[in-house]
């Protein structure tokens, strides 16, 4: 699915990203934990393509494709998904416009036609109930006045809907409630397939015990120093990153 | 008769002014006095009394206007102008509000690139007559919006905004509001959208005289660069001789901002597509101001069109 080569990232002349290299394969759940600053969501942005960062040296194969070389739209076209970590507010605009908007960005792209206002809602209904979502949400500007545990629902909504091929999800789980955390855990474990993959940030480690992830990873420094299976994740629980 | 207007008609007290020949019927109290000068009056009837002025111009024709318009004590007019301006165009607007008059103005108007475009409004008010004035404009060649507001009497008020949202085309507003009488109000809200090579430009003059007191006057200008090479100048003057005053003012542009721009596109909508939600929620905030909801729709629909 993705191959990330001894990528070097710099923000604003800060080099943040130390000569990292992972490997997601096909079906593979990866976990990515470390303490605060340690680069977790560079590498997130870097692989969406948020131009802030930027990539000094290294490569990014996805699914065969040079990610490096493509616009933000055209990776999501081709099926990465960014959960962000802070969803962004665009006042002015529904939800429920811009959730068809978007998944009909997507479904042109597959030659698809636009779903139809009736179609989009029955699904939209769907989508929302996994999540206890309220349908009213959705008459409300995007992200616009809600928690920080409905921004992080609307995320997990977007990327149900646009059912993309490698998810990164950047501490979805930060912010949302104990009942919203399982919630999210059930749409994510129903999305988990043979065809998908995913790699999930976050320093929590809450998320893992519902969503068995089958590698985890230690980030310190823009660097993995340490990777095992999701037992990693129960012992840094105990005994922290050091 | 105007060389331009060939159609005036009155029809459930809406006034029709076209340039294309319809049916015709020339009300008594309206007269031209010489080419392009058209008067009328207005007096308080039972319903909502407007003008729609919808002309179609000629790409090769100047079009020449000018409306003497007097509204009566306790008279009410809504004035709505959504004509396509294909050619050169002058139109001059003579507005005199008497006692408890109302105005709502509404100019929806589209304009060739090409062309040279001027509009001139100069509005006198007395007591306790009101203005609501909303100019949406997609610029041309050289567009030019003046506008002159003399409140001249206590409890007159004025609410202005102005939408100017433009393509590789430039636009210069230009909004005085004279505050010459005590305890009158003034409310102006520009907000402009440049694309391409735009020139937009604000001048918003607030001039409140020394014997005025108890004078509320607000202005806000916002603008939003799209275009690498497009300019936005917003310049609010304050010119108030008197202390017992509240006023407030505001001018501010920039980019669209870049996190929301890559949120939207990483979600798999083009830049172009972002950009466009991006400027239905910076214009968002200006419907706000429309409490009539006709007008809000036209003016939801005029910002879809030329956006
Ligand atoms: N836009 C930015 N400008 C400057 N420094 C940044 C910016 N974004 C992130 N950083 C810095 O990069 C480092 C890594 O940040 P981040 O990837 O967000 O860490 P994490 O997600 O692991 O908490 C931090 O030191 C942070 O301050
Ligand atoms: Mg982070």
């Amino acid at each position: 699915m993705i191959e990330i080569k001894n990528l070097n990232v710099s923000v604003e002349e800060n080099k943040i990203l130390n000569n990292l290299s992972l490997t997601v394969k096909t079906g593979e759940v990866h976990a990515i934990t470390g303490p605060n600053g340690s680069g977790k969501s560079t590498i997130a942005h870097t692989l969406a393509g948020n131009p802030n960062y930027i990539v000094e040296s290294g490569s990014v194969n996805f699914n065969n494709k040079n990610l490096l070389e493509m616009e933000p739209t055209e990776r999501s076209l081709e099926g990465l998904f960014l959960a962000f970590q802070y969803p962004i507010e665009i006042p002015g605009v529904s939800n429920a416009s811009y959730l068809r908007q978007i998944l009909n960005s997507h479904r042109k792209h597959q030659g698809l036609e636009p779903i139809d206002a009736a179609e989009f809602l029955k699904l939209l209904k769907e989508k929302s109930a996994l999540l206890k979502m309220p349908m009213e949400m959705h008459s409300r500007f995007v992200n616009s006045g809600f928690s920080g545990g409905e921004k992080k629902k609307n995320e997990v909504l977007q990327m149900d809907l646009l059912n993309p091929k490698l998810i990164i999800m950047d501490e979805t789980d930060s912010g949302l409630d104990v009942d919203a955390l399982k919630l999210t855990a059930d749409v994510v474990n129903q999305m988990r397939s043979e065809k998908r993959s995913l790699i999930i940030v976050t320093h929590y480690l809450r998320l893992l015990e519902y969503i068995k992830p089958d590698y985890v990873h230690i980030f310190q420094n823009g660097q993995i120093i340490e990777s095992g299976d999701h037992t990693l994740a129960s012992r840094i629980d105990k005994e922290g990153y050091e | 008769m105007n060389k331009n207007i060939s159609s005036i008609a009155f029809k459930d007290n809406n006034l029709i002014i076209k340039n294309s020949s319809n049916s015709i019927k020339i009300e008594k109290s309206i007269n031209f006095d010489k080419d392009n000068e058209l008067h009328i009056d207005v007096s308080p009837a039972d319903q909502t009394q407007r003008i729609v002025l919808d002309v179609d111009t000629h790409d090769d024709e100047t079009f020449n206007l000018k409306i003497f318009l007097k509204i009566n004590e306790n008279a009410k007019l809504e004035f709505l102008d959504e004509s396509t301006y294909k050619g050169n165009s002058n139109f001059e607007l003579i507005t005199k509000l008497e006692k408890n008059a109302c105005l709502e103005s509404y100019k929806l108007n589209k304009f060739n690139k090409n062309k040279i475009n001027n509009f001139y409004h100069d509005c006198s008010l007395l007591e306790s007559s009101s203005f609501k004035d909303y100019i949406f404009s997609n610029g041309s060649k050289e567009n030019l919006n003046r506008t002159t507001i003399n409140l001249n009497d206590i409890n007159s008020s004025y609410l202005g905004s102005g939408v100017a949202i433009s393509d590789s085309t430039n636009s210069n507003n230009v909004v005085e509001i004279r505050h010459n009488a005590k305890s009158s109000t003034s409310d102006c809200f520009f907000k402009t959208v440049a694309r391409g090579n735009s020139t937009i430009s604000f001048d918003g003059t607030i001039f409140v005289d020394n014997h005025c007191s108890k004078t509320i006057s607000n202005q806000v200008s916002k603008g939003l660069l799209i275009g690498k090479e497009s300019k936005i100048n917003l310049v609010p003057k304050l010119e108030i001789y008197n202390d017992d005053v509240q006023c407030s003012h505001g001018a501010a542009s920039g980019q669209p901002d870049a996190k929301t721009l890559f949120y939207l596109t990483s979600r798999g909508i083009s830049k172009t597509e972002a950009e466009d939600l991006y400027i239905k929620g910076f214009l968002s905030e200006f419907f706000d101001t429309i409490d009539n909801a006709q007008m809000m729709t036209k003016a939801k629909e005029y910002i879809s069109l030329n956006n």
